[in-house]
């Protein structure tokens, strides 16, 4: 017993066995996709589905009422299959150097297994452009030079399929169309649009009252074909900005070797390595932030290229590619992230390691200074807020803050609170004591360096010194100019910003800060001041 | 050179000048001409014919039509236009002069 379907072949009902009916669909499908882009398909497949309704016909009777398998081998043997029309197809292949026939197969972009060095691209784009291979090769071998080639070819050997049948094979080189051959009825696009435009002309005779009509039927076509126009355009110019940017990111991975900066004291160079080192725990992790990089920007810019060949040769790709293309970019942007999320837990606590100094009493008044020279070894970044330099064996940072507070007791206190992150508590503190900061207190001379340091295997990890200096009530100090970059947010009665106080004597009185002696503030002079230490004495 | 390729060749030379033949004895439909065609082992299979049939009609050389059928679905009948008979006349000539060519060089 077999189980049967009932299909509507050619107008008329039969009854088939399940596995003749499948074998009948692949048969009819395989014939529909050699005739795949054919405007002719649909009037031959209804030819030949009428043909089958007869044979099929032909062989029912009164004791034989259902199709079998063996009667749609017959037919398939009595038709031919799809792959014995491409044989006969290759016979018209070897005629194209005899025949002079206009008739032309639009040209689409192959790659050429017959003729191939590497991946046939040369060959295959050489048959498009009905020049010789050699010029293609030597191109891209120039452009090799040049860095891009390899890439070139590479994304155009991803992007150009391979001619495998017979068919593909007549498109890729635009052999000329016989009148007898199967299933080649693919016109020059032009030749298209001129025939539509004729067409319509013609309903203009016809048919006066569909005048509308057919002018917007050729207002489509015409906006097709400058569509058309309008997308080589987009392709040419997404072509261009992707090969430039390309370029460009090669460019950036061949010199990324070396870091060049312009700082204040000149040009430096430092080895990429050694700088993001600094920053990152392993070498592994630097190199899994390149490849992520690479990737999450490198893909768009493929991406780019790969749509302007698409665009320029109307490729038609499996989605594969686009999808393929998609998850490699999600891949790098995930490196980068869970990179990122690394480097930053190794930021996550904040802690800090005090050292107090007690400063000589008997002293009234103080002069506070700063370092002005720059740190010493190399400059690798400087801009307003920080200045980071190397040399052989350490870092140097420029986080210094300085703060002054009325002291709470009657002792003159310089606090040095030096920060840092770290993955844990104990990890932060430990960094916080690897810091190194000099300072020096000489009677009334307070002299402060500009710049921390740390050895570069405790790497860059927030690293800062806070100096808070106790001044209590009675004590003046005269704020050198040289602390512009370390002095912060000051507070004193008169409400002076932090680079206007330098140059200034200050005094610490029972409510605040106050400027002593000052032309442009409005603060107190040296008699109020003694005016006010004889009362408050008596 | 393959023989096989050689002799498809050249039946696909003259096989649009036979289709136009069997039609100009009348009007005819598409399993007829295949008979025909077969007869003299002209095709082999089938399925070519149909596409061939198609464009002939698309370029008017030939036009056709339908028949009711007892055995099957409705038949397409083909006949030649007016311009498929001067085309055929051309073909003909053509042939003439080809055999008269095969003859002379063949001796």
């Amino acid at each position: 017993m077999n189980q049967t379907v009932t299909a509507n072949i050619g107008g008329i009902v039969f009854h088939i066995e399940v596995d003749a009916f499948d074998s009948l669909t692949n048969y009819l499908n395989k014939i529909k996709s050699y005739f795949n882009n054919s405007e002719e398909r649909e009037e031959i497949m209804r030819d030949i589905e009428g043909r089958i309704a007869e044979i099929f016909s032909s062989k029912l009777n009164e004791r034989n009422q259902v199709i079998k398998n063996a009667d749609v081998t017959e037919l398939i043997e009595v038709m031919g299959k799809p792959e014995q029309y491409i044989d006969e197809d290759e016979v018209i292949r070897e005629e194209k150097f005899s025949s002079d026939n206009t008739y032309r197969t639009a040209k689409k972009f192959f790659r050429d297994p017959d003729d191939r060095i590497i991946g046939g691209v040369a060959a295959g784009i050489a048959n498009y452009f009905g020049i010789d291979a050699v010029w293609l090769r030597l191109f891209f071998i120039g452009a090799l030079f040049f860095g891009f080639g390899f890439l070139l070819y590479i994304i155009l050997w991803i992007v150009i399929p391979e001619a495998k049948t017979a068919s593909d094979k007549l498109q890729m080189k635009g052999e000329p169309v016989n009148i007898d051959n199967i299933g080649k009825t693919f016109k020059e696009e032009a030749q298209k649009v001129s025939e539509n435009l004729k067409n319509n002309g013609k309903q203009y005779g016809k048919k006066a009252e569909s005048i509308i009509a057919s002018f917007f039927d050729v207002l489509g076509v015409i906006l097709t074909s400058v569509f058309k126009v309008l997308g080589k355009i987009i392709g040419v110019a997404f072509l261009i900005i992707g090969t430039f940017w390309l370029v460009a990111l090669i460019g950036m991975l061949v010199g990324s070797n070396t870091i060049f900066s312009i700082t204040s004291d000149g040009i430096f160079s430092v080895e990429a390595i050694d700088f993001f080192n600094l920053i990152f725990v392993s070498e592994d992790q630097f190199y899994w932030a390149l490849t992520g990089v690479l990737l999450a920007i490198g893909i768009p810019i493929i991406t780019l290229i790969y749509g302007g060949i698409k665009l320029l040769l109307k490729i038609k790709t499996h989605y594969s590619i686009g999808l393929g293309m998609f998850i490699i970019w999600i891949i790098g942007v995930s490196i980068c992230a869970m990179v990122g999320i690394r480097v930053a837990t190794e930021l996550t606590n904040d802690e800090s390691y005090t050292n107090t100094e007690v400063i000589n009493n008997s002293i009234n008044e103080f002069y506070i200074s700063a370092a002005i020279e720059t740190s010493p070894g190399k400059g690798i970044l400087e801009d307003r807020f920080s200045v980071i330099s190397l040399d052989k064996d350490s870092i140097f940072l420029n986080d210094i803050r300085l703060y002054i507070y009325e002291s709470k007791t009657d002792s003159m206190e310089l606090k040095v609170v030096k920060h840092a992150n770290g993955r844990s508590r104990k990890e932060a503190i430990n960094n916080a004591k690897m810091i190194t900061y000099h300072y020096a207190i000489n009677d009334s001379l307070i002299y402060l360096n500009n710049y921390l340091s740390t050895l570069k295997q405790n790497k860059i990890r927030g690293q800062e010194v806070k100096l808070k200096l106790y001044l209590p009530v009675g004590k003046t100090i005269f704020l050198d100019k040289s602390l512009k970059h370390i002095i912060h947010n000051v507070a004193n009665v008169t409400d002076t910003w932090d680079h206007n106080m330098l140059g200034e004597k200050w005094v610490m009185l029972e409510d605040g800060l106050t400027c002593l002696d000052c032309d442009e503030i409005e603060g107190i002079t040296s008699e109020q001041l003694n005016l006010l230490r004889s009362t408050k004495n008596q | 050179m393959n023989i096989e390729n050689t002799k498809a060749q050249m039946r696909k030379g003259v096989l649009e000048y036979c289709i136009l033949s069997i039609l100009q004895n009348g009007e005819a439909y598409p399993s007829e001409i295949i008979d025909q065609l077969k007869k003299s082992k002209l095709i082999v299979v089938e399925g070519t014919l149909y596409p061939l049939l198609t464009r002939l009609k698309n370029a008017e050389i030939l036009t056709y039509r339908w028949e009711e059928s007892t055995s099957g679905p409705p038949r397409k009948y083909y006949q030649l236009t007016k311009k498929g008979e001067d085309f055929l006349k051309e073909l003909e000539n053509t042939w003439n002069e080809l055999v008269k060519a095969v003859k002379i060089t063949s001796k």
